[in-house]
């Protein structure tokens, strides 16, 4: 997996900020690692050269 | 004579032949958990009177000449996610706990009961089922009945624990990225993960609605197979819910295995797993003359995908909560679900259009082949309280969230798996991964008979 991306205790008060959302002080500092995380999984996934063609799964059924 | 280590069709068999009563298997297995729980801690409520009136209410049906169903007298427990009517649905949250009881069970909680089985109590989880070990803070670890200083996995760690230590013959888990097979493996018995639609979360708690699966925990192959007989099926409550008629498992036990065509899953099931999780793959595969590997394309990313539609639809879903009362949240989960709140929008719906393209190209792998074979978890059950990482061939890795590195590529495109267990002497208990094309379970119990009866597979009968 690629290596985490960079995400600091000020990226997630501000991020947070936009939805109504307080992180805990205490809590920033481990949202970042997390947020880290996901973004490094979210870049491993965005590498892959997938067609324009290809839609999203659907459960939707009218 | 029933004890701890009697499977779900024996129970069934003997309280419908008249050899024992409901009320009296029923009651056995209350006392165990009196004798065994303080120390497994897999029960969050144990419904003693309910039981035993159940039980009662069995037993009348039968002197009464009906049939109270094949799972006549069954005692089965399930995963606090899902809904018993009269019961606070806790789904392992503090935050749950101030909710009123539940107005009626569950769709499979219903199943099980319509076929006889009785009801015993709610199961220990993480929390919201987002985590790998059951290490619930709010209710306490649960501890796996092999060896009580290890994690019995999760999150269906409370069903997996009650099943292994013979507490009961069945239980109920839910499986969004491994929930049934990670805990089903730590421990040793038996676990089912459906295709998805195949059995309704309908009265079930969402973790991810795209990938959310309810199934059946058991100690012997039988067993699963009639617990999930008895639940698969259309269901008009839940809207992901299959219309397509269930095939019945119970029947294809004795079909054999001549003609599948079974290979071992290379490639990204090979990598990173310690020597016992691939040997055990090596036994179950010698068992069935599976030599041919088979390599699915962009696993790594398939399981990466998986994670961030997790976090996104688990934020999506919780962020309410997580604004009024993020202290109350399980310090486990608390800062990862608030990591999930921040994802951007358009990750997630990458995520989504991967897994349309890794589900063609895993169907394309099963028109040369029927059943695969992948461990289960990477390694034994770590200890409770392991160190959040944790090295495996010269690569840091998360030790929780790796217990899943090879079921969660599965649960993403739905498809069917048994996880059946492996337990050498002295040795921890591991899991091999049986999988299919889609509602193709009944190749799965096909193979999972068969890996049973020659010995290779099962639950010791020490277990207990």
């Amino acid at each position: 997996m690629s290596e985490p991306a960079r995400v600091d205790e000020t990226d997630v008060e501000r991020l947070a900020a936009h939805i109504g959302l307080t992180i805990p002080p205490g809590s920033r500092a481990a949202v970042a690692q997390h947020l880290a995380a996901l973004l490094a999984a979210v870049r491993v996934v965005e590498e892959f050269p997938l067609p324009e063609t290809t839609e999203p799964v659907s459960r939707f059924e009218p | 004579m029933i004890d701890a280590t009697t499977s779900a069709p024996a129970i069934a068999a003997a309280v419908r032949a008249g050899k024992t009563r409901a009320r009296e298997v029923v009651a056995g297995a209350l006392e165990r958990i009196a004798q065994r729980d303080r120390t497994l801690n897999a029960f969050t409520a144990v419904l003693r009177e309910a039981a035993l009136a159940d039980a009662d209410a069995i037993d009348r049906r039968l002197a009464a000449g009906e049939d109270p169903g094949p799972l006549a007298g069954v005692p089965f427990a399930a995963k606090n996610l899902f809904d018993v009517a009269g019961l606070t649905t806790l789904a392992g949250s503090k935050i749950n706990a101030d909710r009123p009881p539940a107005t009626r069970d569950a769709t499979a909680v219903a199943r099980l009961r319509a076929a006889g089985a009785v009801l015993i109590g709610a199961l220990n989880m993480d929390e919201y089922a987002y985590g790998f070990s059951t290490e619930n803070t709010h209710y306490g670890p649960t501890r796996n009945p092999r060896d009580t200083s290890r994690m019995a996995g999760g999150s269906s760690g409370g069903s997996a624990a009650a099943v292994a230590g013979g507490l009961v013959p069945l239980a109920l888990g839910t499986d969004t990225n491994g929930s049934i097979r990670v805990p089903a493996a730590l421990c040793g018995v038996f676990g089912l993960k459906p295709t998805f639609g195949r059995v309704s979360r309908a009265g079930v708690v969402p973790l991810a609605w795209s990938f959310d699966h309810v199934g059946p925990l058991a100690r012997d192959v039988a067993g699963l197979a009639a617990a999930f007989d008895a639940i698969a099926g259309p269901d008009p409550r839940d809207p992901a819910c299959s219309t397509q008629p269930p095939a019945r498992c119970s029947d294809a036990l004795t079909r054999g295995i001549d003609g599948l065509r079974i290979a071992i899953a290379g490639g990204h099931f090979a990598r990173l797993a310690a020597d016992e999780a691939l040997a055990a793959v090596g036994r179950v595969a010698a068992a069935l003359g599976a030599r041919h590997e088979v390599s699915l394309p962009e696993t790594h990313r398939a399981r990466a995908a998986a994670q961030v539609i997790t976090a996104g639809e688990a934020g999506a879903y919780h962020l309410a909560s997580l604004r009024t009362r993020a202290a109350d949240f399980d310090p486990m989960t608390r800062e990862r679900l608030l990591a999930a709140t921040l994802l951007p929008a358009a990750a997630y719906v990458r995520a989504q259009r991967f897994r349309a393209w890794y589900r063609a190209r895993v169907a394309e792998a099963f028109r040369e082949v029927d059943v695969l074979l992948a461990p289960t978890t990477p390694w034994p059950a770590p200890a409770i309280g392991a160190p959040w990482t944790a090295r495996i061939g010269g690569t840091e890795v998360v030790t929780r969230s790796h217990l899943g590195v090879y079921t969660q590529p599965l649960s993403f495109i739905g498809l069917p798996v048994i996880s059946v267990p492996i337990v050498a002497a002295g040795a921890l208990p591991l899991g091999v991964q049986l999988i299919a094309a889609p509602f193709n379970e009944a190749v799965l119990f096909r193979v999972a008979a068969r890996l049973e009866a020659v010995g290779v597979v099962g639950v010791p009968s020490d277990s207990s």
